[in-house]
Protein backbone atom coordinates (compact mmCIF):
# COMPACT_ATOMS: atom_id res chain seq x y z
CA UNK A 1 0.00 0.00 0.00
CA UNK A 2 1.34 3.40 -0.60
CA UNK A 3 1.69 5.92 1.47
CA UNK A 4 -0.81 8.14 -0.15
CA UNK A 5 -3.28 5.64 0.52
CA UNK A 6 -2.03 4.89 4.14
CA UNK A 7 -2.35 8.53 4.79
CA UNK A 8 -5.51 8.85 3.48
CA UNK A 9 -7.01 5.27 5.74
CA UNK A 10 -5.47 7.14 8.86
CA UNK A 11 -7.26 10.50 8.14
CA UNK A 12 -10.73 8.88 7.23
CA UNK A 13 -10.12 7.13 10.91
CA UNK A 14 -9.42 11.09 12.48
CA UNK A 15 -5.71 11.18 12.20
CA UNK A 16 -5.28 14.49 11.62
CA UNK A 17 -1.26 14.02 11.33
CA UNK A 18 -1.65 12.02 8.65
CA UNK A 19 -4.36 14.51 6.99
CA UNK A 20 -1.47 16.89 6.85
CA UNK A 21 0.37 14.84 4.92
CA UNK A 22 -2.27 14.70 2.53
CA UNK A 23 -1.98 18.64 2.28
CA UNK A 24 2.26 18.92 1.99
CA UNK A 25 1.72 16.26 -0.70
CA UNK A 26 -1.24 18.35 -2.81
CA UNK A 27 -0.70 22.21 -1.66
CA UNK A 28 1.49 22.77 -4.55
CA UNK A 29 -1.04 21.79 -7.31
CA UNK A 30 -4.25 22.95 -5.35
CA UNK A 31 -2.66 26.00 -5.16
CA UNK A 32 -1.47 26.15 -8.11
CA UNK A 33 -5.15 25.79 -9.51
CA UNK A 34 -7.03 28.05 -7.72
CA UNK A 35 -3.98 30.73 -8.50
CA UNK A 36 -4.70 30.23 -12.31
CA UNK A 37 -8.11 30.27 -11.98
CA UNK A 38 -8.69 33.08 -9.40
CA UNK A 39 -5.61 35.09 -10.57
CA UNK A 40 -4.38 36.31 -7.24
CA UNK A 41 -2.36 34.95 -4.49
CA UNK A 42 -4.27 36.01 -1.66
CA UNK A 43 -7.42 34.43 -3.04
CA UNK A 44 -5.78 31.61 -4.35
CA UNK A 45 -4.35 30.97 -0.84
CA UNK A 46 -7.79 31.56 0.60
CA UNK A 47 -8.83 29.39 -1.84
CA UNK A 48 -6.53 26.81 -1.42
CA UNK A 49 -7.01 26.39 2.33
CA UNK A 50 -10.98 25.96 1.87
CA UNK A 51 -10.41 23.49 -0.62
CA UNK A 52 -8.40 21.40 2.12
CA UNK A 53 -11.06 21.91 4.76
CA UNK A 54 -13.94 21.41 2.38
CA UNK A 55 -11.61 18.02 1.94
CA UNK A 56 -11.46 17.02 5.34
CA UNK A 57 -15.20 17.56 6.15
CA UNK A 58 -15.95 15.07 3.53
CA UNK A 59 -12.99 13.05 3.54
CA UNK A 60 -15.58 9.85 4.85
CA UNK A 61 -17.77 10.51 1.81
CA UNK A 62 -13.96 9.56 -0.56
CA UNK A 63 -14.07 6.77 -2.80
CA UNK A 64 -11.04 5.12 -2.51
CA UNK A 65 -10.90 3.13 -5.91
CA UNK A 66 -10.85 6.67 -7.10
CA UNK A 67 -8.11 9.02 -7.48
CA UNK A 68 -7.38 11.04 -4.50
CA UNK A 69 -5.71 14.01 -6.73
CA UNK A 70 -8.22 14.33 -9.17
CA UNK A 71 -10.82 14.57 -6.04
CA UNK A 72 -9.51 17.37 -4.42
CA UNK A 73 -8.79 19.15 -7.53
CA UNK A 74 -12.67 18.63 -8.06
CA UNK A 75 -13.28 20.54 -5.20
CA UNK A 76 -10.81 23.23 -6.00
CA UNK A 77 -12.01 23.73 -9.20
CA UNK A 78 -15.87 23.91 -7.92
CA UNK A 79 -15.00 26.03 -5.40
CA UNK A 80 -12.98 28.48 -7.59
CA UNK A 81 -16.10 28.66 -10.29
CA UNK A 82 -18.50 29.25 -7.26
CA UNK A 83 -15.89 32.38 -6.12
CA UNK A 84 -15.44 33.77 -9.45
CA UNK A 85 -19.38 33.26 -10.51
CA UNK A 86 -20.26 35.20 -7.44
CA UNK A 87 -18.01 37.85 -7.68
CA UNK A 88 -18.17 40.67 -10.45
CA UNK A 89 -15.23 40.93 -13.06
CA UNK A 90 -12.47 43.18 -12.28
CA UNK A 91 -9.60 43.92 -13.25
CA UNK A 92 -7.29 41.09 -12.65
CA UNK A 93 -4.26 42.25 -10.50
CA UNK A 94 -1.10 40.73 -11.42
CA UNK A 95 0.88 42.68 -9.37
CA UNK A 96 1.64 39.54 -7.29
CA UNK A 97 4.07 37.19 -9.47
CA UNK A 98 4.64 33.53 -9.73
CA UNK A 99 6.85 32.98 -6.62
CA UNK A 100 7.51 36.77 -6.66
CA UNK A 101 9.86 36.36 -9.82
CA UNK A 102 7.65 37.27 -12.95
CA UNK A 103 8.76 40.51 -13.71
CA UNK A 104 12.44 40.31 -12.12
CA UNK A 105 14.45 38.64 -14.99
CA UNK A 106 17.44 36.56 -13.50
CA UNK A 107 20.71 38.11 -13.77
CA UNK A 108 22.12 35.29 -13.01
CA UNK A 109 20.70 33.49 -16.07
CA UNK A 110 22.49 32.76 -19.37
CA UNK A 111 19.91 35.31 -21.41
CA UNK A 112 18.56 37.67 -19.28
CA UNK A 113 16.54 38.85 -22.34
CA UNK A 114 14.95 35.35 -22.43
CA UNK A 115 14.04 35.35 -18.85
CA UNK A 116 11.85 38.55 -19.68
CA UNK A 117 10.61 37.11 -22.48
CA UNK A 118 9.36 34.15 -20.66
CA UNK A 119 8.23 35.92 -18.13
CA UNK A 120 6.18 38.42 -19.99
CA UNK A 121 4.86 34.82 -22.11
CA UNK A 122 3.43 33.61 -18.15
CA UNK A 123 1.87 37.20 -17.67
CA UNK A 124 0.00 37.10 -21.14
CA UNK A 125 -0.94 33.64 -20.54
CA UNK A 126 -2.44 34.45 -16.91
CA UNK A 127 -3.90 36.95 -18.59
CA UNK A 128 -5.46 35.81 -21.13
CA UNK A 129 -6.54 32.65 -19.06
CA UNK A 130 -8.40 35.36 -16.90
CA UNK A 131 -10.88 35.60 -19.94
CA UNK A 132 -12.42 32.29 -19.94
CA UNK A 133 -15.66 31.08 -18.71
CA UNK A 134 -14.47 29.29 -15.21
CA UNK A 135 -15.74 26.00 -15.89
CA UNK A 136 -13.25 26.83 -19.26
CA UNK A 137 -10.44 27.77 -17.45
CA UNK A 138 -10.22 24.77 -14.58
CA UNK A 139 -10.48 22.58 -17.48
CA UNK A 140 -7.16 23.77 -19.49
CA UNK A 141 -5.92 24.37 -16.04
CA UNK A 142 -6.05 20.56 -15.14
CA UNK A 143 -5.47 19.78 -18.32
CA UNK A 144 -1.67 21.64 -18.90
CA UNK A 145 -0.61 22.21 -15.18
CA UNK A 146 -1.97 19.45 -13.50
CA UNK A 147 -1.50 17.04 -16.53
CA UNK A 148 -4.83 15.50 -15.97
CA UNK A 149 -6.14 13.12 -19.18
CA UNK A 150 -10.06 13.82 -20.49
CA UNK A 151 -11.67 11.51 -18.58
CA UNK A 152 -9.86 12.54 -15.04
CA UNK A 153 -10.91 16.37 -15.95
CA UNK A 154 -14.47 14.83 -16.82
CA UNK A 155 -14.78 13.07 -13.15
CA UNK A 156 -13.77 16.42 -11.40
CA UNK A 157 -15.74 18.90 -13.41
CA UNK A 158 -18.66 16.45 -13.69
CA UNK A 159 -19.16 16.95 -17.56
CA UNK A 160 -18.80 13.88 -20.44
CA UNK A 161 -15.65 13.56 -21.83
CA UNK A 162 -17.22 14.75 -25.47
CA UNK A 163 -17.95 18.22 -22.91
CA UNK A 164 -14.09 18.64 -22.29
CA UNK A 165 -12.93 17.97 -25.56
CA UNK A 166 -15.64 20.04 -26.83
CA UNK A 167 -14.33 22.95 -23.91
CA UNK A 168 -10.95 22.70 -24.04
CA UNK A 169 -10.86 23.28 -27.68
CA UNK A 170 -13.37 26.09 -27.37
CA UNK A 171 -10.59 27.52 -25.01
CA UNK A 172 -7.43 27.15 -27.07
CA UNK A 173 -9.31 28.96 -29.63
CA UNK A 174 -10.21 32.02 -27.21
CA UNK A 175 -6.77 31.77 -26.01
CA UNK A 176 -5.00 31.79 -29.34
CA UNK A 177 -7.37 34.98 -30.24
CA UNK A 178 -6.18 36.66 -27.65
CA UNK A 179 -2.49 35.85 -28.01
CA UNK A 180 -2.52 36.96 -31.34
CA UNK A 181 -2.96 40.48 -30.34
CA UNK A 182 0.27 40.26 -28.18
CA UNK A 183 2.96 43.01 -28.90
CA UNK A 184 5.18 42.07 -32.09
CA UNK A 185 8.12 42.41 -30.11
CA UNK A 186 7.20 39.14 -28.28
CA UNK A 187 6.91 37.34 -31.59
CA UNK A 188 10.39 38.51 -32.79
CA UNK A 189 12.32 35.78 -31.01
CA UNK A 190 10.15 32.82 -31.87
CA UNK A 191 11.22 29.80 -30.45
CA UNK A 192 10.95 26.17 -31.49
CA UNK A 193 7.69 25.38 -31.28
CA UNK A 194 6.71 22.94 -28.39
CA UNK A 195 3.51 21.61 -29.15
CA UNK A 196 2.61 17.95 -28.74
CA UNK A 197 1.97 18.42 -32.18
CA UNK A 198 5.22 18.09 -33.01
CA UNK B 1 -6.00 31.94 -46.53
CA UNK B 2 -6.56 28.47 -45.85
CA UNK B 3 -5.82 27.17 -42.63
CA UNK B 4 -6.99 23.95 -42.78
CA UNK B 5 -6.02 21.23 -41.32
CA UNK B 6 -3.40 23.20 -39.93
CA UNK B 7 -5.62 24.92 -37.11
CA UNK B 8 -7.28 21.81 -36.63
CA UNK B 9 -3.99 19.93 -36.02
CA UNK B 10 -2.62 22.86 -33.81
CA UNK B 11 -5.69 23.28 -31.21
CA UNK B 12 -6.39 19.57 -30.89
CA UNK B 13 -2.72 18.87 -30.08
CA UNK B 14 -2.67 16.17 -32.50
CA UNK B 15 -0.07 13.60 -32.99
CA UNK B 16 1.44 14.31 -36.56
CA UNK B 17 3.81 12.08 -38.80
CA UNK B 18 6.50 13.67 -40.41
CA UNK B 19 5.38 14.85 -43.55
CA UNK B 20 2.56 16.53 -41.35
CA UNK B 21 5.31 17.93 -39.69
CA UNK B 22 6.92 19.66 -42.47
CA UNK B 23 3.93 20.60 -44.29
CA UNK B 24 2.78 22.77 -40.73
CA UNK B 25 6.36 24.38 -40.63
CA UNK B 26 6.00 25.54 -44.12
CA UNK B 27 2.61 26.70 -43.33
CA UNK B 28 3.69 28.48 -40.07
CA UNK B 29 6.59 30.48 -42.01
CA UNK B 30 3.56 32.45 -43.70
CA UNK B 31 0.89 32.18 -41.44
CA UNK B 32 0.80 34.45 -38.34
CA UNK B 33 -2.48 33.06 -37.02
CA UNK B 34 -1.14 29.79 -36.84
CA UNK B 35 2.20 30.95 -35.45
CA UNK B 36 -0.11 32.47 -32.45
CA UNK B 37 -1.39 29.01 -32.10
CA UNK B 38 1.65 27.29 -32.28
CA UNK B 39 3.22 30.05 -29.49
CA UNK B 40 0.14 29.62 -27.50
CA UNK B 41 0.92 25.79 -27.44
CA UNK B 42 4.70 26.16 -26.92
CA UNK B 43 3.50 28.48 -23.57
CA UNK B 44 1.09 26.03 -22.11
CA UNK B 45 3.13 23.11 -22.41
CA UNK B 46 6.02 24.73 -20.90
CA UNK B 47 3.99 26.27 -17.89
CA UNK B 48 5.12 26.28 -14.11
CA UNK B 49 3.24 25.72 -11.34
CA UNK B 50 3.06 28.73 -8.37
CA UNK B 51 3.99 27.29 -5.45
CA UNK B 52 1.85 28.65 -1.86
CA UNK B 53 3.93 30.59 0.80
CA UNK B 54 6.11 28.80 2.70
CA UNK B 55 4.10 27.51 6.38
CA UNK B 56 0.87 26.37 3.95
CA UNK B 57 0.63 23.47 6.32
CA UNK B 58 0.85 24.93 9.26
CA UNK B 59 -1.70 28.29 8.12
CA UNK B 60 -4.16 25.17 7.52
CA UNK B 61 -3.54 23.97 11.04
CA UNK B 62 -4.59 27.11 12.23
CA UNK B 63 -7.34 27.34 10.21
CA UNK B 64 -8.65 24.01 10.87
CA UNK B 65 -8.43 24.43 14.57
CA UNK B 66 -10.44 27.85 14.45
CA UNK B 67 -13.21 26.29 12.39
CA UNK B 68 -13.37 23.01 14.77
CA UNK B 69 -13.95 25.32 17.74
CA UNK B 70 -16.63 26.95 15.69
CA UNK B 71 -18.25 24.34 15.33
CA UNK B 72 -17.82 23.54 18.86
CA UNK B 73 -19.33 26.27 20.34
CA UNK B 74 -22.04 25.98 17.33
CA UNK B 75 -23.26 22.51 18.38
CA UNK B 76 -23.25 23.90 21.97
CA UNK B 77 -25.38 26.77 21.48
CA UNK B 78 -27.76 24.70 19.26
CA UNK B 79 -28.05 21.78 22.05
CA UNK B 80 -28.95 24.59 24.53
CA UNK B 81 -31.65 26.61 22.29
CA UNK B 82 -32.87 23.53 21.04
CA UNK B 83 -33.16 22.31 25.25
CA UNK B 84 -35.14 25.34 26.17
CA UNK B 85 -37.17 25.15 23.08
CA UNK B 86 -38.19 22.00 23.97
CA UNK B 87 -38.78 22.11 28.19
CA UNK B 88 -40.78 25.58 26.75
CA UNK B 89 -43.16 23.70 24.50
CA UNK B 90 -43.61 20.66 27.09
CA UNK B 91 -44.58 23.15 29.99
CA UNK B 92 -46.84 24.36 27.47
CA UNK B 93 -48.58 21.73 26.38
CA UNK B 94 -48.90 19.75 29.98
CA UNK B 95 -49.24 23.05 31.75
CA UNK B 96 -53.11 21.99 32.42
CA UNK B 97 -51.65 18.75 34.15
CA UNK B 98 -49.34 20.52 35.82
CA UNK B 99 -51.96 23.46 37.12
CA UNK B 100 -54.06 20.09 38.10
CA UNK B 101 -50.88 18.85 40.11
CA UNK B 102 -50.02 21.59 41.92
CA UNK B 103 -53.49 23.15 42.94
CA UNK B 104 -55.38 19.24 44.11
CA UNK B 105 -52.41 16.23 43.88
CA UNK B 106 -54.68 14.16 45.94
CA UNK B 107 -57.33 13.79 43.22
CA UNK B 108 -55.00 14.17 39.74
CA UNK B 109 -52.97 11.35 41.29
CA UNK B 110 -56.44 9.15 41.98
CA UNK B 111 -57.04 9.51 37.77
CA UNK B 112 -53.92 8.89 37.13
CA UNK B 113 -54.13 5.37 39.05
CA UNK B 114 -57.70 4.80 37.57
CA UNK B 115 -56.37 5.36 34.09
CA UNK B 116 -53.25 3.27 34.42
CA UNK B 117 -55.63 0.48 35.74
CA UNK B 118 -58.31 0.68 32.52
CA UNK B 119 -55.33 0.58 30.17
CA UNK B 120 -53.93 -2.23 31.79
CA UNK B 121 -57.17 -4.03 31.54
CA UNK B 122 -57.39 -3.08 27.94
CA UNK B 123 -53.53 -4.87 27.01
CA UNK B 124 -54.53 -8.36 29.07
CA UNK B 125 -57.91 -8.17 27.12
CA UNK B 126 -56.01 -7.56 23.76
CA UNK B 127 -53.54 -10.10 24.61
CA UNK B 128 -56.42 -12.56 25.06
CA UNK B 129 -57.84 -12.15 21.82
CA UNK B 130 -54.17 -11.95 19.99
CA UNK B 131 -53.72 -15.72 21.45
CA UNK B 132 -57.14 -17.37 20.41
CA UNK B 133 -56.75 -15.80 16.93
CA UNK B 134 -53.46 -17.16 16.80
CA UNK B 135 -54.65 -21.06 17.79
CA UNK B 136 -57.56 -20.62 15.44
CA UNK B 137 -56.61 -18.79 12.37
CA UNK B 138 -53.46 -20.96 11.24
CA UNK B 139 -55.99 -23.76 10.70
CA UNK B 140 -58.01 -21.90 8.44
CA UNK B 141 -55.16 -21.19 6.27
CA UNK B 142 -53.92 -23.20 3.95
CA UNK B 143 -49.39 -23.71 3.74
CA UNK B 144 -48.89 -22.40 0.48
CA UNK B 145 -50.90 -18.71 1.57
CA UNK B 146 -48.25 -18.37 4.07
CA UNK B 147 -45.28 -18.97 1.28
CA UNK B 148 -47.12 -16.46 -0.59
CA UNK B 149 -46.89 -14.06 2.51
CA UNK B 150 -43.49 -14.75 3.33
CA UNK B 151 -42.25 -14.61 -0.21
CA UNK B 152 -44.12 -11.61 -0.85
CA UNK B 153 -42.58 -9.67 2.06
CA UNK B 154 -39.10 -10.81 1.73
CA UNK B 155 -39.48 -9.26 -2.39
CA UNK B 156 -40.72 -6.18 -0.21
CA UNK B 157 -37.48 -5.93 1.97
CA UNK B 158 -35.82 -6.55 -0.86
CA UNK B 159 -36.51 -3.51 -2.59
CA UNK B 160 -36.55 -1.44 0.07
CA UNK B 161 -33.08 -2.21 0.71
CA UNK B 162 -31.87 -1.95 -3.00
CA UNK B 163 -33.65 1.79 -3.01
CA UNK B 164 -31.86 2.92 0.26
CA UNK B 165 -28.72 1.68 -1.18
CA UNK B 166 -29.73 3.50 -4.22
CA UNK B 167 -30.21 6.81 -2.91
CA UNK B 168 -28.16 6.91 0.15
CA UNK B 169 -25.05 5.86 -2.79
CA UNK B 170 -23.05 9.63 -2.54
CA UNK B 171 -21.59 10.90 -5.67
CA UNK B 172 -17.63 12.50 -5.66
CA UNK B 173 -16.67 15.80 -5.87
CA UNK B 174 -18.26 18.97 -4.11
Amino acid sequence: MTDEKTWIIQAQHGNDDAFTNLVEAYQKPVHNLCYRMLGEMEAAEDAAQETFLKAYQNLARYDRERSFATWLLSIAAHHCIDKLRRRRFNAVSIDEDEEGQTDIPDRSAPDPESEIMKNQQRERLQLSLQSLDPTDRAAVVMRYWQDCSEVEIAQALKLTVPAVKSRLHRARVELAELWEEKPARMRHERKPYGSPAF
Amino acid sequence: MDHRPFEDWLLDNQELNSEQKHQLNTHLRTCSSCTSIAELNLALNSVNEVAPAAGFSDRFQVRLAAKKQALRRRNLWGFIILTLSALSILTWVAWPILKDLILSPVNLLATWISSLASFWAAIQAITRAGEVLFKVVPTFVPTYVWMAILIAAGGWSLVWVLSLIKFTNVTQGV
